[in-house]
């Protein structure tokens, strides 16, 4: 019998513009998701977030997993030029009085430059404060290096950011996240599209398991194909726990908001 | 979590004794963009036995490349494997005379189920002239086509699959990755056309999709495949095992659709 916990980093709620063909509109219908699946607790962002402002979707998402103690919160980043969202501040005071941990760039999306350049010491007290940045693989263009060459650039000026980089999808991303592993220890990867065959194994005895990360891009994606994955991958059951939900657990623990 | 016996037997032990899979999209090899660190025959095997996945039909990836060199590279490999590696004949478009000497050469081959076709890859569409002797070939001989199918392709669309699979009722194809991106198409392909058959290689991580599938067109038309070495079968097996649906389609997509399609054409049992 299974004893795992598994902590899904990337899911999302709300009804994404370009339809689903199953969405998951609210946080009670995420949950009855993960019951089915077996997966006890997920960091959740909502589709507003991206589609339409993080100025409208961070509170949505507030809203939508208040008094909800599997669910913690991912709100998404702006520059601070526009004064869409709150000053540094009182922005990670709102973290923290709606349970939100982690955050999100989406750069191309929402048209900036993630760089010092635009974010500034802005990026240095997320870096400072260990809040983890999630990026999306096409949050710098729709070709793979695009966003590729934006983190190279990113990691330079921020080299202490924990950025977890998302979703890379399946067509062969090795050969650019590789490096990443190589030259900055707090760079993680969620595992959610990662489906190469023995993969995980390849991995864990080269980097080791801690910066390894479950997710499962639900709803856009199954969140049964990682869940079978880690649950069989070819590694001890330390390196299972961790990258089913030890890290992640570690990670949100590290954050001082 | 779901009542399901197959996936409890897949959680606990990694396989399932009382399903085991028939995959009927793999390949073996290196391929351009991507890093496989499983690629060798010997390994696709262990693999295969790691995930309770009794049967594959491979085209290798030498062949989508050099369809000479590689359709007999896998003519011996498959040869070494009886009743556990099948083989399809790849088919090059744009080597049509040399093509037309490949299904000679193999022609009456035990291990040979099928032909593989990648319009995409190969840059000629599914419909262009340079396919007919290959086409005629297997319907002559009732085999199974393994088409590479995607949505918007100037290629292998599914509207262009939905004109050969007609034109050709005597061959049972299957639509490689059922037509990704222009999932709906391919589903109306699939129900109009009795020798068209959805193949999930990286289909099945679509949320929802197999659900919608199985609504639509029907378990016993959905084929379990994962392009084997570049996918983990258990990927590809959570993904099925669990979607929403009865053990009953779960059974069907996994195993029972296959066997139906492979086992008439294989002489190849140990």
């Amino acid at each position: 019998m299974e004893t795992l916990s598994y902590f899904d980093c990337n899911v999302s709620i709300g009804r994404p513009a370009h339809g689903l063909i199953r969405p998951c509109p609210s946080a009670a219908e995420l949950l009855a998701e993960m019951d089915r699946l077996g997966v006890e607790r997920a960091l959740v962002r909502h589709a507003l977030m991206s589609e339409q402002s993080p100025a409208v979707g961070n509170p949505a998402l507030a809203e939508a997993i208040a008094d909800q103690p599997r669910l913690v919160g991912s709100w998404a980043i702006l520059p601070p030029q526009t004064d869409e969202l709150p000053p540094a501040p009182e922005f990670f005071r709102q973290m923290a009085a709606a349970n939100v941990r982690a955050l999100w760039a989406f750069a191309e999306q929402h048209r900036y430059l993630l760089d010092r350049f635009t974010f500034g010491g802005f990026l240095d007290e997320v870096a400072e404060r260990r809040i983890p940045l999630l990026i999306p693989r096409d949050a710098g263009g729709p070709r793979p290096p695009d966003t590729w060459r934006m983190l190279t650039r990113l990691l330079e000026q921020y080299p202490d950011l924990t950025l977890i980089l998302a979703h890379h999808g399946p067509w062969g991303e090795d050969r650019f996240f590789r490096p990443f592993l190589e030259h900055y220890p707090r760079f993680y990867l969620d595992i959610s599209r990662y489906e190469l065959d023995c993969g995980l194994r390849d991995l864990v005895a080269r980097y080791g398991p801690e910066r390894l990360l479950y997710g499962s891009h639900f709803p856009e994606h199954s969140m049964g194909g990682p869940r079978l994955m880690v649950a069989r991958a070819e590694i001890d059951e330390e390196a299972r726990q961790a990258i089913a939900g030890g890290n992640l657990e570690r990670l949100l623990a590290e954050v001082m908001l | 979590m779901i009542d399901s016996a197959i996936v409890r037997e897949f959680l606990e032990a990694g396989r399932s004794a009382s399903c085991p899979v028939v995959d009927l999209h793999a390949h073996y090899g290196h391929f351009g963009g991507i890093y496989m660190p499983n690629h060798t025959p010997e390994q696709m095997l262990a693999t295969m036995e790691r995930c309770g996945v009794e049967r594959i039909v491979s085209a290798g990836h030498t062949a989508l490349v050099d369809m000479v060199r590689g359709n007999a590279e896998i003519a011996e490999i498959a040869a070494r494997h009886p009743g556990r590696w099948y083989a399809y004949l790849t088919y090059n478009p744009n080597y049509s005379d040399e093509g037309r000497q490949e299904l000679e050469r193999y022609e009456g081959r035990a291990a040979f189920v099928g032909l593989k076709f990648h319009p995409s890859h190969h840059t000629y569409p599914l419909t262009g002239e340079a396919y007919r002797p290959a086409l005629e070939f297997a319907a002559a001989r009732r085999l199974l086509v393994l088409t590479h199918t995607w949505g918007g392709s100037a290629y292998d669309r599914p509207e262009l699959l939905e004109q050969v699979a007609q034109r050709y009722p005597e061959v049972d194809f299957l639509a490689g990755h059922s037509g990704h991106g222009q999932f709906e198409e391919c589903m109306a392909v699939a129900r109009r056309c009795a020798n068209v058959y959805l193949e999930l290689t990286a289909a099945y991580a679509v949320g929802g999709l197999i659900e919608e599938m199985v609504r639509q067109v029907g378990a016993h038309k959905i084929i379990f495949g994962c392009d084997l070495p570049w996918f983990d079968p258990h990927y590809a097996i959570g993904c099925v095992i669990m979607a929403d649906i009865s053990d009953e389609a779960r059974r069907a997509i996994l195993r029972d659709n296959a066997l139906r399609l492979l086992m008439p054409r294989s002489r190849h049992e140990p």
